[in-house]
């Protein structure tokens, strides 16, 4: 285990340990940042950042706020991802991604 | 003699109790009553001193029989029975013989010589000659006698030259002579006036005679009434000086003025007027030689003395416009001048009491509050603007107005009488002067609310925490920008969170339930969002040790995962950072795990937020390091060299050159060195080399070495503000279809008011125009075809 947290340099700035390693890593918190993983940070359709909540969900001001979940991504098959609230409406009037009016068909949903 | 008023609420009668039986004394109390009426004037407050007689009785000696022939009312019936029988006839000169009996009584009582008749004689005799219709000759002749003598006292009053004291004093004298007297003749005269007199309503009761004549032949006396007005007033204004005057003189004689009905027309109006003069030149003066709490106390000294004055010789009816007067003259001619001179001073020393005297003193005159109230609201945001302006006392100004807020609110509470008015203004201003400087105060607030949420702070009780919290509030309702204060709040939050640095939960719910109370759920959603994070990460990592549990060939370090959502967490700087290998092995395998419970994320690690505990061995001993990520990458570097540059350090890590140089600096020149910097010296060069310190010593087993923070700078102080601005837009949006979802349809006026009223930040027309378009274009709404002014929500 001693051997596995070495780096192995090579470099001129550096002295030799003669001994066993000194030091351990016993714990480690990290910490991580997630979000959709999308091309473009912006639904167009309501032009919110899909990481928040659409402009009407943001506008019910829910008071269980949670309720955000509710408000995930989908991605078309063309890869464009839009919230789902946004794109529920726009296929009702027009079946085609609002960006590059490829023919609407869900590749995967935010979970 | 003394006199007491008291005693005029007792009828002259009511006194002579001592008669036999209860019926008898029942059926002359009704009797009385009747008559009281009748015989005293119609005004109770005017009425003479006739009500005194029944005092004067128990002081004299004839006093029981004068009550037996005060029963006579009842006698009187008798009489009307016996007129009905038969009439004796009188001898011839009845009349002069009686008379003469009569009139050498008077004489005597007005020369104050002894009586050789029985009073009980004397008033059989005036009751005989009424019966027999000798009423008229007695009452006018009776006059006469009264005349002549009031005549004769007038010499006395009109000598050249007398010292005013003497002759008030001898006026005083005259006049309780002439009182006691009326009272002895009417004893005698009694049943005249209780027949002849009633019978004829356009004759005097004897007593109103008595004072008719004597307000005729005396005080209606030019030079007289001058001298007793004027010498009335003198010693007023003696006393007025302090010095002590004899109040019994000053009230028998204004009690005869009003008795003698002149006190209004000869008395009252100069006094007034001189009362005026003296406290007009006295406020002058006093306004130039006091300062304004002594000044006030000698205004509330005067009030008393005045209204002492009423209590002890004044006539009741003047006590409003003496008053009055008083006031006029000390205070509302100074109500400026006073605010102005000593209002700024009393408040900033927290004057209790003088500011209690100021308010009972100004609340007497008219508009004595209003211009309290506004000179408190200037000298509230005069004050308050020095707080939150100078960049140089930003340190304390949350505790500063804190403190300004305690005092104002003890001011109102204590000093102005919880006035409501007060209370207001008081929020009026604080809102004025704490938007004077924008963002700022916003900024300090949620800092100082984070020193105060943090473990380690020193207010003990979770009790004295919530108190703070809500005075915290307090301030918090007066900002206009809340949504600066929430990005500021947001950024200290995350770093209690993931550092484990809060004091307590209870208080950081509580804190944000307050927020919630006051702002709306929208307001506090990502704060909330982020205790949310806090919680599922939890379960991530219960899930993620059990997942772990499966995997081979791994060190066996303990790694848990703080998941926070993109948007709800201040933004951190990215950085890439070279990790050891089996830290990028672990990192993988969360991030795998991860994403196959999470579809369509993606994960961004943050190394600057990561820390580590670390087992280190140094000569001395086994011990535990807590430190940062930064400061584990360092440190992990020394297991296989003893010493390293400074370049091969940052070769080796890729931290960012200043975080890597304030990551070396609290390892090599803190409190606990674990590594050595060659050359000494605090700051890190770039050819600095750095050593194992295995000569370490702690006395404690686990230590923490601090990551020096870097200092906020302005530019990131800009960022977080420029985030709140870009945020803005978001919210404005989201209230406008909020609301137009709600109406349905509305007008451009209505919609710009419920705006203003929903949105917790400050806000141009013209921007809330452009969101307004930038919707109409989105499809959100429509502008009404028939009217352009009208907006319509398109669902
Ligand atoms: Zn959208
Ligand atoms: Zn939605
Ligand atoms: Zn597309």
């Amino acid at each position: 285990m001693s051997e596995n947290s070495r780096m192995d340099e090579n470099d001129n700035d550096k002295k030799e340990v003669s001994q066993e390693k000194m030091f351990t890593l016993k714990k480690w918190n990290a910490v991580a940042m997630w979000s959709w993983d999308v091309e473009c940070d912006t639904c167009a359709i309501c032009r919110v950042q899909v990481m928040d909540a659409c402009l009407r969900c943001q506008a019910e001001s829910k008071k269980d706020f949670y309720g955000k979940q509710d408000c995930v991504v989908v991605w078309g098959e063309c890869n464009h991802s839009f919230h789902y609230c946004c794109m529920s409406l726009w296929v009702k009037q027009n079946n085609r991604c609002p960006l590059c009016q490829q023919e609407w068909s869900i590749q995967r949903m935010g979970k | 003699m003394s006199r007491q008023r008291k005693q005029e609420d007792n009828g002259p009668f009511k006194r002579s109790v001592d008669t036999p039986s209860s019926q008898h004394s029942k059926r002359r109390r009704l009797f009385e009553t009747d008559e009281n009426m009748s015989d005293n004037s119609v005004d109770p407050n005017r009425r003479p001193n006739f009500s005194n007689v029944g005092y004067v009785q128990v002081g004299n000696g004839f006093s029981r029989n004068l009550n037996t022939v005060q029963l006579k009312p009842t006698a009187a019936k008798k009489i009307v029975i016996k007129n009905l029988k038969s009439e004796p006839k009188l001898p011839e000169d009845y009349r002069y013989q009686t008379w003469e009996k009569l009139s050498s009584a008077v004489l005597a009582i007005q020369q104050s010589k002894s009586n050789q008749y029985s009073l009980e004689e004397l008033y059989q005799a005036v009751e005989n000659m009424c019966n027999h219709k000798m009423a008229h000759t007695l009452y006018t002749e009776l006059y006469s006698l009264t005349e002549t003598h009031i005549c004769l006292n007038i010499e006395q009053f009109l000598a050249e030259s007398m010292d005013r004291f003497l002759f008030l004093k001898k006026m005083n004298e005259t006049w309780q002579n002439h009182c006691d007297q009326m009272i002895m003749i009417r004893s005698i005269f009694l049943y005249l006036d209780r027949t002849y007199v009633l019978q004829n309503p356009n004759i005097s009761s004897i007593w109103d005679m008595g004072l008719e004549l004597f307000r005729k032949y005396i005080v209606l006396n030019t030079l007289v009434q001058t001298r007793v007005v004027e010498g009335l007033l003198m010693l007023i204004e003696k006393e007025r000086h302090g010095d002590k005057v004899d109040r019994t003189l000053l009230k028998s004689l204004l009690r005869m003025l009003t008795d003698l009905q002149i006190y209004d027309s000869a008395f009252e109006q100069k006094f007034l007027q001189s009362t005026e003069r003296l406290y007009a030149s006295e406020g002058q003066r006093l306004m130039q030689e006091f300062e304004v709490p002594a000044y006030l106390t000698h205004v509330y000294k005067r009030i008393q003395e005045e209204n002492e004055r009423v209590i002890h010789y004044l006539d009741t009816s003047t006590k409003y416009q003496l008053i009055h007067t008083v006031e006029k003259q000390l205070l509302s001619e100074h109500v400026t001048n006073i605010l102005q001179k000593g209002l700024d001073s009393l408040l900033e020393e927290n004057r209790i009491d003088d500011l209690t005297l100021l308010y009972q003193l100004f609340s007497r005159v008219k508009n004595g509050l209003v211009e309290l109230c506004s000179a408190f609201n200037a000298f509230i945001k005069k004050r308050g603007r020095t707080i939150v302006i100078d960049p140089e006392k930003d340190k304390t100004m949350v505790q500063e107005l804190l403190d300004f807020k305690d005092t104002m609110d003890n001011i109102v509470q204590t000093c102005f009488n919880r006035n409501e008015k007060f209370g207001n203004s008081l929020k009026e201003a604080f809102e004025h002067f704490i938007n004077q400087r924008t963002n700022k105060p916003a900024e300090l607030i949620a800092k100082f609310v984070d020193s105060k949420l943090r473990a380690g702070n020193k207010e003990a009780t979770e009790e004295e925490l919530e108190r703070l919290l809500d005075k915290i509030m307090v301030l918090f309702r007066f900002i206009h920008g809340k949504d600066v204060f929430e990005a500021f709040y947001k950024k200290d939050l995350a770093k209690r969170l993931l550092v484990g640095k809060s004091a307590s939960v209870d208080s950081e719910k509580s804190m944000l339930s307050k927020l919630k109370q006051e702002c709306g759920g929208g307001f506090t959603s990502k704060l909330e969002g982020m205790f949310k994070d806090m919680e599922l990460s939890k379960d991530i990592n219960v899930a993620f040790k059990q997942h772990l549990n499966n995997a081979q060939d791994l060190i066996p370090l303990d790694m848990t995962v703080n998941i926070l959502t993109m948007g709800y967490w201040p933004t951190y700087m990215a950085m890439d950072v070279n990790l050891p290998e089996e830290m990028v092995k672990f990192q993988d395998i969360f991030k795998e795990f991860y994403l196959s419970k999470h579809s369509g994320r993606k994960l961004q690690w943050q190394p600057t937020l990561g820390h580590c505990v670390l087992r280190a061995q140094f000569k001395a001993g086994l011990k535990e390091l807590v430190v940062s990520l930064f400061q584990t990458l360092v440190i992990l570097l020394f297991n296989k060299y003893d010493e390293l540059s400074f370049d091969y350090i940052k070769a080796a890590t890729n931290i960012e050159d200043g975080e890597l140089r304030r990551t070396l600096q609290s390892l090599a020149c803190g409190k606990a060195r674990v590594l050595l910097k060659i050359p000494k010296g605090r700051e890190v060069e770039d050819n600095d080399k750095f050593r194992f310190n295995n000569e370490f010593i702690n006395k404690l087993y686990r230590i923490k070495i601090n990551q020096i923070q870097m200092k906020e700078t302005s530019e990131e102080q800009k960022a977080t503000e420029e985030r709140v601005f870009q945020d803005r837009q978001y919210q404005i949006d989201a209230a406008i279809v909020r609301i137009m979802k709600m109406r349905k349809t509305l007008s451009h006026n209505l919609l710009i008011s419920e705006l203003y009223n929903q949105l917790k930040f400050p806000v141009k027309p013209a921007d809330l125009k452009k969101r307004i378009e930038s919707l109409i274009d989105r499809d959100y709404m429509e502008r009404d075809k028939d009217n352009p002014n009208q907006y319509n929500y398109v669902a």
